[in-house]
């Protein structure tokens, strides 16, 4: 993975030389500078951990304890009030296994994450093309479009349930005034609108900061490599296929990659928009794991603990199996 | 020269567009009008947020609803702004973003810029760590976070929420920056080092200048993601004048007394922070690269 | 790359055991929530109470003059965690998953923690005086295998909510007081018209055992009886169909009556849609605050004759057993229940009173009389039984499924898992 990064950042610009792995030291320059750079580009582990340290200390105790815990937490027998009552093998694993929403919950995980990373992708290239463009008022557009970032999910996420809301939403409200529909809607309790209801609001709040990734990619791109389409004769449509987009590569790798985790472990929205469903039917497995946690009646916290788990695995395979089509892709072309 | 168009503007999807030259004609209105409309497809809910903070509780949640406020209540924000115990949300929340966000930018940079250009062992395991540490979510860890600070002593502590929101957001930061690093020529390193530099030296006079959208990238993500954590936030902080805005206004909603003027209020004002801070920095995302420079 | 990736995995597993090796050990105790009755340990000199938050405005300021007033009396500190409602549950379990369990715990069940073995019971942290004082129908349900151990924090009683004036518009001279009256009035009430609708009927996770209960104790059904589980009965089976008559068939019920919550039923209540609802007093503190619906409030309409049912909640307040805190738990509940601290707190949250002499202090306020009278024989859902504690959630999740469905199977379903569950 990390290749793909180097692969792509290669692929950033015509001027960028490939960094070789074991290139020999500069010609010129003093002896002293030669010496320490015998082997440039390469670096002992003391040299390492000095630079990564801090990062390495703050990940090891603030994410690998609490992970570990995670496991020891999976493995272990809980009452209901949570007091540990001894080692469990391998039966919460098989519990959650055999849950019968199991099947569902995984259905909506696979559909929510899909569609909300491609739709947020797909918008927020054009949104991110949009913002590059010079006129008069972007700046207020700017400021606009960081707003649903800005604001916290939860909040966000009550702010649709009440505009979803089937007696004072505000969205039946206008639906109806415009008379596009003659009787309310409920978005969130018809079992066909709640997962479209919930898509809407997990692409609303990713396109920010997917835009500005992809922003901040289209700013790293010299002007120059479209002068060199344009003066190769491409029209625009071929220089965003061919110049633009391969360019962006890094960022849309990161992006994807990153909406991938956030919208597999996100919460709030999931949980605020199904607060009125009872059971399941609409969970996705990160919302599956707090309830078993705390509102169903199994009121397990190592089965919950196992979902978490099988949860990290899940977006493990689905991130390994992306990126490894990315860079098969990247082989072929 | 601005005679040329550039090419990445007629690939731009939401303008409404002709392929012949003659739109631009109307360039000049035509954009800022689809900006209009970009900028309230973003800001609706907001509006409607907004508007439900200006009318009294009952209101909000009144059948059948209205757009407009049936009765108009402007005396909330005043109401919200008086509070002590927002204040202290408010300012529990800002150290803790601020801190987090300088402690993460502190880390990733070094991190970050070590791991694009050094071969070293163990760099590969290092960029996977920080990758799967992002895939656990807060919620599932949120229970041994609170074993570990216990244990610690830390908890109901600022240090242990600044900590905790480093921790989490730093992975962003290091794959972001990464990238940037990555994508720097390796002449630029070499002039420098030529020009007698040492690494830390060429790192922060000529790197850091070079990947600048990626810094301010990583600060934004960095600041709004500590600015609105919760789950975390929830557990560890016991006093009301310790928990950030997003545990404190949970307060004004309960299932028995309802101030949804107040939470709104209290929501719009939340958002205002992060804006100024966009604000102040976005230009460096406009900055950028320009060609030649590396030349 | 494969074979590099797994001897990374590797490492990192090496790695996180090595962890696991240091961090081990440090309180990841087993079943040993139990600790001495404290009487021989040292005396604590600060103890932790974890609240639920009823309001935002009352109940962080009660419990903060509560905690000078105890600092002051007892010289120990009082540390207060003021926890939402939706959150407590979470609070709650990652304390206990950690061995760090408040010592004294605001919930709205005990018999779990109780059946743990983690609680104090009130022979231990209640003075006689006190315990005399608290109404028998609440001891009783704080109380497991002959023991009290949940003492209740304040109550709550539900009661049917009219709209007066939509009332005297479909011309019902008086609320109902039979299930036939009520489906009638319903039925009138919804042909009003205009967005009118008869009955609003909260089924959705929140509380649907709430609701459920309000209407099964006035069939003359139960929860449990003599000790055995009757969710069952064919006296509850006709109460949830006759409810899922009421939504599907007779349609005299707000949108979706499975999926709302208690909350959206009582907002449709105030803006003056809805003819029925049951209600608590909160609600009419609400009505009576925004003076826009005229309403009253009756009895619970009853089926096969009977006496009406009050059906009532309280909240427990329930110490945890742990080293030298056993006297300043009691120098608590002494300090909770004087009069002037627990009738000021109930006055201020809008509830009901648990104490006898709370009952002689609120008679004077004339719209909590209705509730007052019925209080002594409220009917309470089997709180002092662990297992309704899981048979709580499984209700929660699975009734609303028998209005649009089978109640029988429904029914069925969840008295299997309450007879599994012990």
């Amino acid at each position: 993975m990390a290749d793909d990064l180097r692969g792509a950042g290669a692929a950033t610009g015509s001027t960028v030389t490939a960094p070789a792995p074991a290139a020999p030291a500069p010609a010129a320059g003093p002896g002293r500078r030669a010496r320490r750079r015998r082997r440039r580009g390469h670096s002992s582990l003391g040299a390492a951990l000095l630079w990564l340290g801090p990062a390495l200390l703050l990940i090891g105790g603030v994410v690998i304890f609490p992970a570990v815990e995670l496991v020891k937490a999976s493995f272990s027998r809980y009452s209901i009030t949570g007091l540990r009552l001894g080692d469990a093998g391998t039966a919460n694993f098989r519990h959650v296994l055999d849950h019968p929403d199991l099947g569902a919950v995984l259905a909506n995980t696979l559909v929510w994450v899909v569609v909300v990373v491609a739709l947020t992708v797909l918008v927020s290239l054009a949104v991110a093309q949009f913002l590059a463009k010079d006129f008069f008022g972007r700046k207020v557009v700017r400021y606009a479009i960081i707003v649903p970032w800005a604001a916290s999910l939860v909040i966000t996420a009550k702010t649709f349930s009440m505009i979803y809301n089937y007696y004072y939403g505000t969205l039946n409200l206008v639906l109806t005034k415009l008379h596009v529909i003659s009787t309310p809607i409920d978005f969130l309790g018809n079992d066909s609108w709640t997962m479209p209801s919930m898509i809407l609001v997990g692409v609303f709040v990713s396109i920010p900061f997917t835009a500005y990734v992809f922003v901040a990619g289209l700013n790293a791109i010299p002007r120059d490599v479209y002068e060199a389409a344009r003066i190769d004769g491409a029209t625009p449509r071929q220089t965003y296929w061919r110049v633009t987009l391969p360019l962006l590569r890094p960022a849309l790798l990161v992006a994807s990659v990153l909406n991938i985790i956030y919208v597999f472990n996100s919460f709030p929205i999931i949980w605020t928009l199904n607060d009125r469903n009872p059971g399941f039917a609409h969970d996705t497995t990160i919302t599956f794991m707090y309830k078993l946690a705390f509102k169903s009646a199994e009121k397990d916290v190592g089965m919950s603990a196992a979902a978490g788990i099988f949860n990290v695995i899940l977006i493990l395979v689905v991130v390994v199996i992306y990126l490894r089509t990315v860079k098969w892709q990247e082989e072929e072309s | 020269m601005a005679a040329i168009a550039h090419p990445s503007d007629r690939a731009a999807v939401r303008v409404p567009t002709r392929r012949k030259v003659g739109w631009q004609r109307h360039r000049r209105w035509v954009l800022p009008v689809a900006g209009l409309f970009v900028a309230l497809a973003f800001l609706w809910p907001y509006l409607v947020m907004l508007l439900n903070s200006l009318r009294p509780s009952s209101d909000v949640v009144q059948t059948p609803a209205t757009i407009l406020p049936r009765t108009w209540q402007l005396s909330t924000y005043a109401q919200v702004l008086g509070d002590e115990r927002f204040l202290a949300w408010l300012r529990t929340s800002v150290l803790v973003a601020v801190t987090s966000t300088l402690i993460v930018i502190l880390v990733s940079i070094p991190a970050a810029y070590f791991t694009a250009r050094f071969r070293f062992p163990g760099r590969i395991a290092f960029l996977f760590l920080v990758l799967v540490t992002q895939m656990f979510s807060p919620t599932s860890l949120v229970v041994g976070l609170y074993r570990e600070f216990f244990n610690l002593n830390l908890v109901n502590t600022y240090l242990a929420l600044i900590l905790t929101n480093a921790a989490f957001n730093l992975a962003f930061a290091v794959w972001i920056l990464h990238g940037f690093f990555s994508a720097i020529p390796r002449e630029v390193e070499e002039a420098a080092h030529l020009d007698g530099c040492g690494r830390l030296r060429t790192l922060l006079r000529i790197m850091l200048p070079l990947t600048l959208p990626g810094v301010v990238t990583a600060i934004v993500f960095t600041f709004i993601a500590a600015w609105n954590e919760y789950v975390v936030a929830l557990t560890l902080m016991l006093d009301e004048g310790k928990k950030p805005l997003t545990v404190g206004i949970t307060s004004y909603v309960t299932g028995y007394e309802q101030h949804w003027d107040q939470l709104f209020a209290a929501s719009i004002f939340a958002i205002i922070p992060v804006v100024i801070l966009f604000a102040f920095i976005e230009k460096h995302l406009v900055g950028g690269l320009t060609a030649g420079s590396i030349k | 790359m494969t074979r590099r990736m797994t001897v990374l995995v590797a490492g990192a597993a090496v790695a996180a055991l090595g962890l696991t090796a240091c961090s081990g050990g440090s309180g990841s105790g087993t079943a040993a929530g139990g600790a001495s009755s404290g009487d021989s340990a040292k005396k604590v000199t600060s103890i932790k109470l974890v609240a639920a938050e009823y309001s935002k405005d009352h109940t962080a300021a009660f419990w903060k003059q509560f905690a000078d007033k105890y600092k002051a009396k007892t010289g120990t500190t009082l540390d207060v965690q003021i926890v939402s409602w939706d959150a407590i549950d979470q609070q709650s379990s990652t304390m206990i998953q950690n061995n760090n369990a408040p010592d004294i715990l605001n919930l709205n069940a005990y018999a779990s923690y109780a059946k743990d073995q983690l609680l104090y019971s009130a022979d231990d942290v209640l003075s006689p005086a006190v315990k005399s004082d608290l109404l028998d129908a609440f001891v009783k349900s704080g109380t497991y295998q002959g023991k009290m151990y949940g003492m209740p924090d304040l109550s709550s009683a539900r009661a049917l909510f009219y709209n007066k004036a939509m009332f005297a518009k479909a011309g019902i001279a008086a609320p109902p007081k039979t299930w036939d009256e009520f489906e009638a009035d319903a039925k009138k009430l919804e042909g009003l018209g205009g967005g009118s609708i008869g009955y609003a009927m909260p089924l959705g996770p929140e509380e649907a055992q709430g609701e459920f209960s309000i209407w099964l104790f006035n069939n003359g059904g139960d929860w449990k009886s003599d000790g055995k589980w009757t969710i069952n009965s064919p006296k509850n089976v006709e109460t949830l169909a006759f409810m899922k008559k009421l939504a599907v068939q007779d349609k005299v019920t707000q949108n979706n009556p499975g999926r709302t919550n208690r909350a959206d039923a009582f907002n449709l209540f105030k803006s003056g849609n809805v003819g029925m609802v049951v209600g608590f007093s909160p609600l009419a503190a609400d009505l009576d605050k925004d003076k826009k619906v005229s309403y009253g409030v009756a009895p619970m309409p009853v089926q096969g004759g009977g006496e009406p049912q009050t059906f009532g909640v309280t909240d427990y307040l329930m110490a945890f057993k742990k080293p030298g805190n056993q006297a300043a738990v009691k120098a608590f509940y002494d300090l909770y229940y004087q009069k002037d601290q627990v009738n000021a707190f109930i006055k201020a949250e809008g509830f009901l009173p648990v104490t006898k002499s709370g009952l002689a202090a609120f008679a004077s306020a004339p719209q909590l009389k209705v509730y007052l009278e019925t209080l002594p024989n409220v009917h309470l859902t089997p709180t002092d039984d662990p297992t309704w504690d899981m048979v709580k959630l499984a209700v929660q999740q699975n009734l609303g499924a028998g209005i649009t469905g089978d109640p029988k199977a429904t029914l069925d379903a969840l008295q299997k898992t309450a007879e599994n569950g012990g």
